[in-house]
């Protein structure tokens, strides 16, 4: 009697315990996968492949205003307003765009939006309500090389100072800095492999000692310029290896001044130290969520969070690094 | 918004649930010896289990209806509706759709012509339409079941189905109303906008009436019919304007009269009498342009044209180079004068259709590349040749053959020899890289593909291709580590991977290129290396090194700069072709892309000519063909020819051959002149040229005149004099027919003839007619004639007697012909009823009316139709649960889950809230407990005393049964007792009692057995 009480009850007990070990075991599992997809998970994706408002087409450029609105421009040449929650507020469409679309947007310090109008070899200047204000440079439609004439334009940026530099490629790669009147002053660089030389400078960065970053990005590398065009720095190499780029196309830097690259061709977001030194790596091909396509810009918002355009994927992924 | 119900597929297996209650009386007999709580707890678990064992059986489904509506606008695009009316009928479908839509509704629009595509998938959104449709359309047709039937495939599932067709319901192609009742059988509604024309008057020339047959000199009137449809208010107006009627033999029309005319409401007939001397296929065009352009709703119905055959002697078409005009006029005015009339027509002027071929009885290509030839071109001289019987004669040189791009055309196949050369030890081979970056120009990578299959079947089995484009990173797209590959067998794979190619936007030539490079130099045996880069020219430009090193590899590189930024042109591409060897375009309609490459392809076919140091002489080897009829061999010295392969077929007959390049296969390469009958013409393979280059010792012999002379006559389709034959075509609702009438000599009618005819239509594609006779010499025959365009017939009378042609004119697609809509099957299908559902809203529109407002009163997102379900099968989630129930039903009888414990434990929580003293409890409860315990041993040790003794095998069975019987049931009253004290301890003395009396008796039962055993002893 009482063996068969005890058995009956071991049973239970045993059933009970191995219900319960399981029972943990999925929840533990559970959490591990959790924990494991979450380090690659963005923290939002926002908008999506279309032609209506609020939905994006091949985006090529971005930039964020000091009031945290982020302006995307896509392959239909629309530029778009958006919250940093990916809530469409406004957009326009640049005058013509049957040549070719902008690839390169940023603000001057008046918070004026400055679009780098590639194929009309010229930079818009807009207000952030979409009246063109000004421009810079630019033959009528023609590319042109002369002082003040621009090839196929990338990227326009402003320092502390009011200037204005402005990169381009095609068949001369180089750089050209305007005073704040949009006066030519200087210029620096051409195209080839040599340090201070570009293969397609994408895209520009000023950093908070007016110091000229540049993504070179057919060279696969980095530039460091002083205002006058002096070289102070250059890293990188081709590959897809941490600390190697392949094709970078945007740069930006955070408030301790390390930089954030997209790689265009790597597909990813990469963390530098100025000197250079990988400090990590977000993404890597693909369409589902923390994978991107052929990325060619970011922007940072006011909370720190990075807005990688993942172009091919015709979306925008908020992530923290 | 949602509904959700459940559903059974098989509810018949629901009837088991009638054995419910048989469950419930066999629960309660047999677990009777369970508490009433257990048992109604099982009972409970165990019918719940049955029922959803059965529910399981039955397939369950879990069936969602949902209240929303999918609509889909089908809006008609073709030609027969005005184009306003195309325009304002997207803007109705957009606005409509704007205001009527609910929260969770889709709406998606469909265009069609001739066929459908889906312009909107179904968006739960509003939607913007832009004018153009990016969808592409043969607007000369209408196939409106086409598009319901598309519509019914693209709706999902989860909503109400309705089709707003928006149409005048002049269909051409299909059976609508057919399809009609298919889709609102399946519950799908059918509403209809009708597009009424406005009234307005409209011309239209319905036929160019000219004998098809006539003799030369022999007068003959051409008759124009003219149609005035107008209608409403304008009844009573007569249209004025030019009648320009138009003759034309070659490609270009020649006015022969225009004159102002006006032409009364109803049909009106113009004649033009006409006579003609020179034997010819003519044809005869008639075209009326009103004063006023908007006294004419429909321009593109104004136009029409009709053949005749003027019978005399034969004319050849010499075809010729535009980059090298007069190159055979030596050859054209030798033939001219041994009577042969020859056009010679450049390659910039060639003719469109098969029906620009019916005025010769021989089509030479002298030397011209396959590039400056359409894909109908080519269909159209070989149907020309395999149908009409004309002759089709191929005269050699650098551009011709296999060196000319005709590989794998359809013309190699109707030529005695095929191009390529697949002994490879006889020619050397070439390598070609292409280069991708056009995928920013509309319709990017259609092109890309296209240009790249063009270019690949251009080249030899022998020949190296490879491709490189940029997808996230520069690749070659065979996936293969030498990047070029041998097209031989792997062109089927070539051209499937192509298929598969999407080349993104390249940052940069130079990465490419230089694979490319590495590439090239890795084929040591390549006679010529050719590189064609396609790019919209914004890549980062090639570096000084690479380009020093395509030089330096002796590798040629041709530019197309493509305009998906403007005007295409690029210095950077015109730099590179120019430094390289190579040659640059500048493309702004990808149109031209495809001849271009497979021109620069043709580059690397160089290698199939064959060019010795020293000219050799051409032997006659079959000397009794007519064409060498009394010349003498070896031919006169030839200093080259385009090496072929002689086509394995025993119609085909090799002429002359070259003595040189000796080979193993005796020559099957070096032919020089081979013909055979292709179909019913003839086709001739001459692969050395006609005096120009590699034949100029030819000119001063005399043999020169008789030999192309004998060529060329060989090849001319026979005259076909039709003796007392006529024939006569015309069309009506989509049908084509032939008439003839066949009279001997003595104009007595000839009957049961076995009469057999063909006719190629405007696609080129060749249709067999049934000719029956009807009456005595009347034979009759009927076709298809529902395209709009040239439908060349042959009649073959049987006999001995030489076909006969003639040819039928569709002017304008029938979209043209009916000027009214069809309102009869329009609103029959408004009518139909869906199942579930109510029948279709057919709008009224006035003709005057075109204010949309009125029109949008009709809510196409009304709820009148059958609900959406979508079903879900949950018997599998079923069976789970039950499963899981039936482990607690187990657990509920095998198991006594006692609650003893709430009450104390309740009890000490309230005296600690209540800040009781609880030791006195506690005591109390341990009082219990150890007096319990000292109950159940001292019962157990009671019982294991009891039954410690040895068993003999007289023991009283009956008793035995006893104590097992009273073990049992102690342990089976114990737990349905439950732990209660009260009842244990009063079974426990009852059963010391037993035990005792029972030792006793036992005692007592020993003892008399050895009390017997000593006695015996």
């Amino acid at each position: 009697m009482a063996g068969m009480n005890g058995l009956r009850r071991n049973i239970v007990l045993g059933t009970g315990l191995l219900v319960g070990l399981v029972f943990l075991g999925i929840v533990a599992g559970c959490d591990e996968d959790l924990d494991g997809a979450a380090a690659d998970q963005p923290d939002l994706i926002w908008s999506q492949h279309g032609l209506l408002n609020g939905q994006l087409q091949k985006p090529r450029a971005m930039a964020i205003s000091a009031d945290d609105e982020i302006y995307i421009v896509d392959y239909t040449a629309r530029i778009q307003v958006f919250t940093p929650d990916g809530k469409f507020l406004r957009g326009w469409t640049t005058p013509d765009s049957q040549f070719g679309r902008p690839t390169g947007l940023s603000f001057d310090r008046e918070g004026r939006l400055l679009v780098a109008n590639t194929h009309y070899y010229q930079v818009l200047i807009y207000s952030p309500e979409g009246e063109l204000v000004d421009t810079i440079g630019g033959l009528e439609g023609t590319p042109g090389h002369g002082p003040g004439e621009f090839g196929l334009v990338t990227d326009a940026v402003q320092d502390s100072q009011g200037n204005y530099y402005v990169a381009e490629y095609g068949e001369y790669d180089r750089i050209q800095k305007f005073n704040r009147e949009g006066e030519f002053l200087t210029q620096w660089g051409s195209q080839g492999f040599e340090p201070g030389q570009f293969r397609r400078p994408q895209n520009l960065a000023v950093d908070s000692d007016d110091n000229v970053w540049v993504v070179d990005a057919c060279n696969h590398r980095v530039q460091q310029f002083d205002a006058e065009g002096k070289l102070l720095r250059i890293w990188g190499e081709k590959g897809d290896a941490p600390g190697q780029l392949y094709y970078p196309y945007d740069l930006l830097f955070d408030d301790a001044g390390n930089l954030y690259i997209s790689e265009f061709g790597n597909c990813r977001v990469q963390k530098f130290t100025p000197d250079g030194q990988s400090l990590g790596l977000w993404g890597h091909e693909g369409r589902r969520p923390g994978e991107l396509s052929q990325p060619w810009a970011l922007v940072m918002d006011s909370q720190g969070r990075i807005h990688v355009l993942d172009t091919q994927n015709h979306r925008v992924q908020r992530i923290v690094m | 918004m949602f509904g959700y119900q459940l559903d059974f597929e098989h509810p018949a297996w629901l009837l088991l649930a009638l054995l419910l209650p048989v469950m419930w009386w066999v629960s309660l007999r047999s677990l009777s010896g369970l508490g009433s709580v257990r048992r109604w707890t099982a009972i409970l678990l165990r019918t719940v289990v049955m029922l959803l064992l059965i529910a399981a059986l039955a397939e369950a489904q879990f069936v969602r209806t949902s209240d929303n509506v999918t609509v889909f606008y089908l809006l008609d695009q073709s030609k027969s509706i005005p184009e306003s009316q195309r325009v304002a009928m997207k803007r109705f479908a957009r606005e409509d759709a704007f205001r009527h839509r609910q929260q969770g509704d889709k709406v998606g629009v469909i265009v069609f012509g001739r066929d459908a595509a889906i312009e909107f998938p179904p968006f739960a959104a509003d939607i913007e339409i832009p004018e153009d449709t990016e969808s592409v359309l043969d607007p000369d047709y209408t196939n409106l079941s086409a598009a319901i039937n598309m519509a019914e495939a693209a709706f999902p599932h989860d909503a109400s189905k309705r089709i707003v067709i928006i149409s005048d319901g002049n269909e051409n192609l299909g059976n609508v109303l057919e399809q009609a009742r298919s889709v609102t059988s399946h519950g799908i509604g059918i509403d209809v906008v009708p597009i009424v024309y406005q009234a307005e008057s409209e011309i239209a020339i319905e036929k160019v009436a000219v004998p098809p047959n006539v003799r030369r000199g022999q007068p003959f009137d051409l008759r124009i019919v003219v149609d005035n449809t107008a209608t409403g208010d304008n009844e009573a107006r007569a249209v004025t304007g030019r009648l320009r009627v138009t003759e034309q033999t070659d490609d270009v029309p020649r006015t022969l009269s225009e004159q102002t005319v006006t032409v009364q409401p109803g049909k009106q007939v113009f004649t033009v009498p006409l006579e003609r001397d020179q034997s010819n296929f003519y044809r005869f065009g008639a075209q009326f342009i009103p004063d006023d352009p908007a006294s004419d709703a429909t321009p593109e119905n104004n136009a029409a044209s009709a053949f005749t055959h003027i019978r005399g002697k034969g004319t050849v078409l010499l075809v010729e180079d535009q980059e090298n005009p007069g190159e055979h006029d030596y050859l054209v005015e030798r033939l001219r004068s041994a009577e042969i009339e020859v056009q010679v027509m450049p390659t910039n002027q060639l003719f469109t259709d098969l029906g620009g071929l019916q005025p010769f009885d021989s089509v030479v290509l002298a030397d011209v590349p396959r590039e400056y030839f359409s894909t109908v071109q080519i269909k159209a001289m070989v149907a020309n040749t395999q149908k009409l019987g004309a002759g089709l004669v191929m005269l050699g040189g650098p551009s011709s053959f296999g060196a000319g791009g005709w590989r794998n055309t359809e013309l190699e196949k109707a030529m005695p020899v095929d191009f390529e050369i697949k002994n490879a030890k006889v020619v050397p081979k070439g390598a070609l890289a292409l280069l991708m970056h056009a995928s920013e120009i509309p319709q990017g990578n259609y092109w890309q593909i296209q240009t790249a299959a063009a270019s690949i079947k251009t080249l030899g089995p022998e020949d190296l291709c490879g491709l490189v484009y940029f997808n996230g990173t520069e690749q070659w797209l065979w996936n293969h580590p030498n990047g070029l590959v041998e097209v031989g067998e792997n062109k089927a794979k070539m051209l499937k991977r192509l298929s598969t190619m999407t080349p993104g936007d390249m940052p940069d030539f130079d990465p490419s290129m230089q694979m490319a490079v590495r590439a090239f130099n890795q084929v040591k045996d390549a006679a010529v290396k050719h590189m064609i880069i396609i790019s919209d020219g914004d890549p980062s430009p090639p570096s000084p090194g690479v380009v020093k090193a395509l030089v330096d590899g002796n590798i040629s590189v041709s530019t197309v700069a493509i305009g998906a930024h403007g005007p295409a042109n690029s210095r950077v591409l015109s730099d590179l072709a120019a430094d390289t060897g190579g040659k640059y375009y500048a493309v702004n309609n990808a149109r031209a892309l495809p001849q271009i490459f497979q021109k620069e392809a043709r580059r690397v076919a160089r290698p199939l000519i064959y060019e010795p140091e020293q000219p050799f002489l051409p032997q006659v080897v079959s000397s009794a063909h007519p064409i060498v009829s009394g010349i003498a061999s070896p031919l006169p010295p030839t200093r080259g020819y385009v090496m072929t392969t002689v086509k394995n077929n025993p119609l085909v007959e090799v002429v002359v051959l070259s003595p040189e390049p000796a080979t193993e296969d005796s020559g099957a390469n070096n032919t020089i002149l081979a013909t055979w009958q292709y179909g019913v013409g003839r086709a001739i393979a001459f692969t050395t040229d006609a005096g120009a280059r590699w034949t100029d010792l030819w000119t001063n012999s005399e043999m020169y005149d008789k030999f192309f002379t004998q060529m060329i006559r060989w090849s001319m389709r026979p005259m076909d004099d039709q003796g007392n034959f006529t024939v006569a075509v015309d069309q009506s609702d989509g049908q084509g027919r032939v008439f003839i009438t066949a009279l001997d000599k003595d104009d007595r009618f000839i009957d049961m003839l076995n009469m057999t005819g063909m006719v190629v239509d405007p696609d080129m594609e060749a249709v067999d007619i049934d000719i029956a006779q009807t009456a005595p010499g009347r034979y009759v025959g009927t076709f298809d004639a529902t395209k709009s365009g040239n439908f060349l017939v042959m009649v073959n009378p049987g006999g001995n007697l030489p076909p006969i042609r003639t040819g039928l004119n569709v002017p304008y697609s029938d979209e043209f012909r009916d000027r009214q809509p069809d309102v009869g099957v329009l609103s029959a299908m408004a009518s139909l009823v869906p199942k579930g559902g109510e029948p279709g809203t057919f709008v009224e529109v006035d003709s005057n009316e075109t204010d949309l407002k009125e029109l949008l009163d009709v809510n196409p997102f009304r709820r009148d139709l059958e609900r959406a379900r979508s079903s879900q099968d949950i018997w599998y989630y079923l069976l789970f649960a039950a499963g899981c129930l039936f482990f607690f039903d187990v657990f509920n009888r095998r198991v006594a889950v006692s609650f003893a414990w709430v009450a104390p434990l309740v009890g000490t929580v309230r005296s600690r809230l209540l800040g009781r003293e609880e030791s006195r409890a506690d005591e109390e409860y341990l009082d219990r407990l150890r007096s319990r315990k000292r109950e159940v041993s001292a019962g157990l040790d009671e019982r294991r005393a009891a039954t410690r003794f040895e068993p003999t095998s007289d023991a009283p069975q009956a008793e035995s049964e006893d104590l097992a019987a009273a073990i049992e049931s102690g342990s089976a009253k114990k737990p349905s007792g439950g732990p209660a004290p009260g009842k244990t301890s009063g079974l426990a003395p009852q059963a010391d009692a037993e035990v005792e009396s029972y030792t006793d008796r036992l005692l007592k039962a020993k003892r008399q057995v050895r009390k017997g055993l000593d006695e015996k002893k």
